[in-house]
């Protein structure tokens, strides 16, 4: 977003007429899809994590503080060191684990929802000679929400190729009636599921976790035994958007669906996870949406009225196996025709694993051109 | 209908929501409520007629019907346990 902005406005950068500032909290910039991938060691950590200002264009002003409170009427960002003014404000606070929101949650077992979770979970895998492995999402929303589905075909992958999957037990456990929210890609899903005999558990709403016994219980009075737990956490809003009184019920910036301005501000957008929209919490989305926004704010700086509105465009692959995938492409409108799972797309997803530092992350090509 | 009237009906509107918002809303409102409450979730998604019944029934809730509104549904279920 800042890269994108910062490359179609370099000269008034330089003449000092406009400038880019980005707050972030933390030195680093990490591809978040990468935690799904390590604990099979698709990736690795060196490929995970950049400097932050080593992405940043030249142009883009970087503080690495965390912001604390945002005034939206008065047009200023606090931080620990600071007080920002602003003229417009891109507000990408993303999604954290909420850990809290189920007893027994946070001991209970393995995600891949930190880099540190991560590691965690390849050790435990590794470790891991037999017995029954459950996949549960604990509560929705989450991050990427066809990660699990993408772990457990992953986890059946692995052990077929380390020779012990009749020793594992594989189950995924959802809390709707279908193993995804999609219709035709949950019918999809399902019937890998059963091609791969993973046990499907739905309806299941985790309402507490015993670690000492080793079951999950639901809210509709079952119970699943497990080794293994890799638990889906539910996510929540930044505290810097609930302190700041912006936050709706689930700590989302309620955020219109078309032109991305935070509700009731029009020099105010919000991108990302971190927003209430009917949307994947998904990277693609925030690429999509940054292309709409950068382009937006350009027009506002020049004296028109925006020029894009964003059409809940997603695209994410679903990892089927090691070496297998398939792709989602969809938008408010237009619900995802997934092609069977093949190669290609498999490699393509391995392609931009590397492609996202040099293309998404510098803002090259923002939205792939949308 | 007149009978639920004098029972208390919590309202979660979930109008604008969209899948699978409206379950996620009714499960965090049984949680918060006593035995013999009855929610209404509005809902806008029409997956709502499918999927609040189906969860009702597994988790052991009275699943009470559904009443059209323009461009919106009330559904309602009752705790039973």
């Amino acid at each position: 977003m800042a890269n994108n902005l910062a490359h179609r406005l370099y000269r008034e950068i330089v003449n000092g007429k406009v400038e880019i500032t980005v707050v972030d909290p933390s030195a680093y910039h990490i591809y978040q899809p990468a935690w799904l991938l390590i604990p099979f060691h698709i990736m690795q950590q060196n490929e995970a994590i950049r400097p932050e200002r080593s992405l940043l264009a030249e142009t883009v002003k970087f503080r690495q503080e965390k912001a604390s409170r945002i005034d939206l009427n008065n047009r200023v960002v606090e931080t620990d060191s600071a007080k920002l003014q602003y003229d417009f404000l891109v507000i990408a606070t993303g999604a954290k684990p909420d850990y809290s929101q189920v007893p027994g949650l946070e001991k209970a077992g393995y995600d891949f929802y930190t880099l540190d979770n991560s590691f965690k979970l390849r050790e435990a895998l590794g470790r891991f000679s037999g017995g029954r492995l459950v996949t549960a999402v604990v509560g929705i929303p989450f991050k990427c929400p066809t990660a699990p589905l993408e772990f457990v075909f992953l986890a059946d992958s692995y052990f077929s190729k380390l020779g012990v999957r009749d020793k594992v037990d594989l189950s995924y456990v959802y809390p709707l009636p279908r193993p995804f929210t999609i219709q035709n890609v949950a019918e999809d899903a399902g019937k890998l599921l059963e091609q791969k005999k993973i046990n499907m558990n739905l309806l299941f709403n985790v309402e507490s976790i015993d670690t000492e016994k080793k079951e999950i219980r639901s809210l509709e009075g079952e119970t699943v035994k497990y080794d293994l737990a890799v638990l889906v956490p539910p996510h929540t809003g930044a505290d810097v958007i609930r302190n700041s009184g912006i936050a709706d019920k689930g700590g989302w910036i309620p955020t219109d669906k078309y032109t991305l301005n935070v509700k009731g501000y029009d020099d105010a957008y919000a991108i990302g996870d971190a927003t209430d929209l009917p949307v994947s919490k998904a990277g693609s989305a925030a690429d999509f949406e940054a292309a709409v926004v950068s382009t937006n704010i350009l027009d506002q700086l020049n004296g028109l009225a925006p020029s894009l509105r964003y059409n809940g465009r997603v695209m994410c692959f679903i990892i089927t196996a090691i070496g297998e995938a398939t792709m989602l492409i969809f938008d408010y409108d237009h619900p995802p025709v997934p092609p069977p799972p093949n190669f290609a797309c498999y490699w393509y997803k391995l392609v931009y694993n590397r492609m996202y530092w040099t293309i998404t992350a510098k803002g090259l090509l923002p939205g792939f051109g949308v | 209908m007149s009978e639920e009237n004098k029972e208390k009906i919590k309202v979660i509107d979930a109008r604008g929501s969209f899948c699978p918002g409206p379950l996620m809303e009714l499960i965090r409102a049984i949680k918060q409520s006593n035995v013999g409450d009855i929610i209404e979730v509005w809902s806008s998604d029409q997956g709502s007629q499918r999927d609040i019944p189906m969860w009702a029934e597994k988790a052991g809730h009275e699943f009470l019907g559904v009443i059209h509104e323009q461009g919106y549904d009330r559904i309602r279920v009752r705790k039973k346990r």
